[in-house]
């Protein structure tokens, strides 16, 4: 025993506190460099800033970290995706059905024109299949954030986001689906390739359901008061996100629909509508930079030119599709092209479903990431920007308009 | 502009136009929107009576009746935009509602209509333009000339905290309750040219006043007044301008049909002529509207008493009522009685709405359901 032995030993053991600090400064500075400089999105820079600390940078952040961080993902796409469910108005969807048939229609023209151009390239059906149904969700967190940022308000926002909340559903269904075909590829019992869909699926809705009640019968316990509520569905929110991972469901799923129920079922509007943003901004920092420290620009190398057809393939099904309804919604001309290139954005949510598979089927997951994270990569640096543009144009920000 | 711009146009005898702005409101907490562009665009497509205009800012909206002879005729017009705008905003996903005031939106929050008129008061007025997002009710009264409309103009202001008192309807503000039964008046009063016309009598006088406050450069036409009541040459018309939007168009067509009636017992028995003495006193009856409703007190100028501002507005609907009834607004203006008489107003009902739900955001939905002819008002 020597003097000195109450001095910690090197390496440090990892903190997770302390690296949700320091990811948190990481992006904090990365997103004021890029908005001060290049006047682009601060999501952007959260991006960029991960993936110099990430792989493709300095490599700091390797995967053990990214996995030590992964809890502040989690929380990060819960809020996202619980928010985003709210905005789904079924009432809505009934009053404008063009908006509905939207969705659906830009979804299966997305899938229908990844597949085939991938299937033309030669990729296996089935890998092309998953690739296409991992590209008909827009990224909610992008779109969402972006809004959040500029306090954009109007009609091309709330389509965007309720067409975002379709895609994603849609994708969701999609591959919870072809999780059957990814199953019987690996020659999986029948039982497996049948019961584990379903499973995913009526779990992850039952989980949300349950979840949803709970927030209904306490919020009208407690009475109206914005504090308490805030409260309440942040408990609400982790226990969901928690319960899923204990039980293998779908994260996204279960908090999708926490949030479409809890809008949707409120029929006595016992919940209040408070805004979950302020608490959940530390936690989307955390979200962009883990995630850009997980893209590989080695990836690149090897999807290169098929991540390029991929992202051409999606923007033309997801572009004919929401050019060829949306004015029947009667919406100001002009809507329909910015609302194309508000739904480019791809992020954390393909990852996660990614990651999700490559869980199970590591070689499967491998063979996945090289066509869909390159254009991940591609789409998570453009997609901000692409989401400021539309929001911009269509004049919903919060910003004065000077013109 | 010359002369011949100030030349006022006659109008048939005790016509009535009614004027609302509106809220529109988000669906998901009820704070105040911003698709003004997209609702008049969609309305653009529809048929329906009457004109639907921009105000000045992005959360608001106009409508406008045509002329009316009675109150049937501008409930039955005004019934009609309204379900033509509810049809029109529910497919956008958005409410309207009435109302003077939204009852928590932050005006920091609020963005300027993009014409070039608005953007004009914002670089004029700068954070007034901006708080200047609260709902009024505007009623235009025919007149046959200038000389009848200024008669009119200054009689009417014996009735001004009447009006104010029937259609309170903006107790909250910024998310506070103000103590005030209208609130919005106190975001009117901000503005430099707003108060009461200058008290000339004749049609000639009155030219010769706002050609010397044009010429000084202090307003370039009449809508730069922002008074109480204004009398509006082209359309021939004294418009009263101090009514909040009330909370449901069977309100708005009352106090356009009290309105209309008044105007005809005025022109028509001319029972006094105008004073001084009621500018003397108009502040502070203007005050104990705003502040306290019908529950507060107006000195009458005429008999130098105090009245109660109920009596006094029961004793005039009788003192009308051969008039309304000649119009056909008798069994209007006998609702009218029956609810003031029963002390009902808007502003109470939301606040009674409020202590009822304990959230502001339970308030503006349950507002715009009223406006919508969703739900019927019970107290």
């Amino acid at each position: 025993m020597t003097h000195l032995d109450f001095l910690p030993q090197f390496p440090f053991p990892a903190n997770p506190l302390a690296l949700f600090g320091l990811l948190l400064l990481a992006g904090l500075i990365g997103g004021e460099l890029v908005k001060r400089a290049l006047h682009l999105p601060r999501i952007t820079g959260y991006v960029l800033m991960g993936m110099l600390l990430g792989a493709s940078g300095f490599g700091l952040l390797d995967d053990k970290l990214i996995a030590e961080a992964w809890i502040f993902v989690d929380i990060a796409l819960g809020l996202v995706l619980f928010e985003l469910g709210r905005r789904l108005d079924v009432t809505w969807l009934k009053k404008d059905r063009w908006l509905l048939a939207t969705g659906v229609l830009e979804s299966a023209l997305s899938f229908a024109f990844i597949y085939f151009a991938l299937v033309y390239f030669d990729v296996k059906p089935l890998y092309a299949a998953v690739a296409a149904a991992i590209g008909v969700s827009t990224s909610p967190a992008v779109v969402m954030l972006v809004a959040q940022e500029l306090r954009a308000e109007g009609q091309v926002t709330e389509r965007a986001l309720n067409l975002v909340a379709i895609n994603s559903v849609i994708a969701f269904v999609l591959m919870t689906m072809l999780l059957s075909g990814v199953h019987h590829e690996y020659r999986a019992g029948w039982i497996t390739v049948a019961l584990h869909p379903a499973y995913m699926l009526a779990g992850s809705l039952g989980l949300g359901y349950a979840a949803c009640m709970l927030a209904l019968l306490l919020a009208r316990w407690l009475g109206k008061s914005a504090e308490r509520h805030l409260v309440l569905l942040l408990a609400l929110i982790a226990v969901t996100v928690g319960a899923a991972r204990m039980l293998d469901l779908s994260v996204l799923l279960a908090l999708l629909s926490l949030g479409v129920m809890a809008r949707n079922l409120d029929r006595r509007h016992d919940l209040m509508a408070v805004d979950t943003g302020r608490i959940g901004q530390l936690f989307f920092v955390v979200l962009f930079v883990v995630g850009g420290a997980s893209l590989q620009l080695s990836e690149m190398a090897a999807g290169g030119a098929l991540a390029l057809v991929y992202i051409l393939a999606r923007f033309a099904g997801k572009s004919i599709g929401v050019l060829s309804l949306t004015c029947f919604s009667g919406v100001r001309a002009g809507s329909a092209g910015l609302l194309c290139i508000a739904l480019t954005p791809m992020s954390s949510t393909a990852l996660a479903m990614v990651q999700g598979t490559a869980d199970l089927y590591p070689e499967f997951g491998a063979k996945l990431s090289a066509i869909v994270l390159s254009a991940v990569l591609i789409l998570e640096l453009l997609g901000p920007l692409a989401v400021q543009f539309a929001l911009k144009q269509a004049g919903e920000t919060g910003e004065e308009d000077r013109r | 502009m010359s002369d011949s711009g100030m030349e006022f146009k006659s109008s048939p005898g005790f016509t009535v136009g009614v004027e609302l702005e509106l809220q529109i409101l988000n669906s998901r907490d009820y704070n105040l929107g911003r698709d003004a562009a997209d609702l008049l665009a969609m309305l653009g497509k529809m048929q329906h009576p009457g004109a639907v205009k921009p105000e000045i800012t992005e959360s608001m909206v106009e409508i406008n009746s045509s002329i009316h002879r009675n109150h049937d005729a501008v409930l039955s017009e005004l019934r009609q935009i309204r379900d033509a705008m509810a049809q029109a905003a529910e497919r956008l996903n958005v409410c309207i509602a009435g109302g003077g005031s939204h009852p928590f939106h932050k005006w920091s929050e609020r963005r300027i209509y993009p014409t070039e008129r608005f953007k004009q008061i914002l670089n004029l007025y700068g954070y007034l333009a901006k708080q200047f997002t609260v709902f009024g009710q505007h009623v235009h009264l025919g007149v046959p000339n200038g000389d009848e409309a200024l008669y009119l103009a200054h009689m009417l202001s014996r009735y001004v905290p009447h009006f104010i008192a029937l259609s309170a309807s903006s107790p909250f503000q910024q998310g506070e309750d103000t103590s005030y039964q209208s609130s919005r008046l106190n975001t009117v009063s901000a503005f430099p040219l707003s108060g009461q016309l200058p008290f000339v009598q004749s049609w000639e006088e009155f030219t010769i006043y706002f050609n010397k406050m044009r010429g000084y450069g202090v307003v370039g036409s009449m809508k730069d007044f922002y008074w109480d009541i204004r009398p509006k040459p082209e359309y021939g018309t004294v418009e009263i301008r101090v009514f909040d939007t009330p909370l449901t168009v069977e309100r708005a067509a009352q106090l356009a049909a009290y309105a209309q009636s008044l105007a005809r017992y005025l022109l028509t028995e001319r029972p006094c002529a105008p004073s001084r003495e009621v500018y003397a006193l108009y502040n502070h009856n203007r005050f104990q509207a705003c502040r306290y409703g019908l529950e507060g007190t107006l000195v009458d100028a005429y008999s130098q008493r105090h009245i109660g501002l109920r009596e006094d507005v029961l004793d005039t609907l009788r003192l009308v009522a051969r008039h309304a009834g000649e119009l056909g607004n008798g069994a209007a203006l006998g609702q009218l009685a029956a609810e003031v008489e029963a002390g009902a107003s808007d502003a109470g009902w939301l606040r009674e709405t409020y202590r009822r739900y304990n959230s502001l955001n339970d308030v503006a939905r349950l507002q715009s359901d009223l406006w919508m002819g969703r739900a019927a008002r019970n107290s």
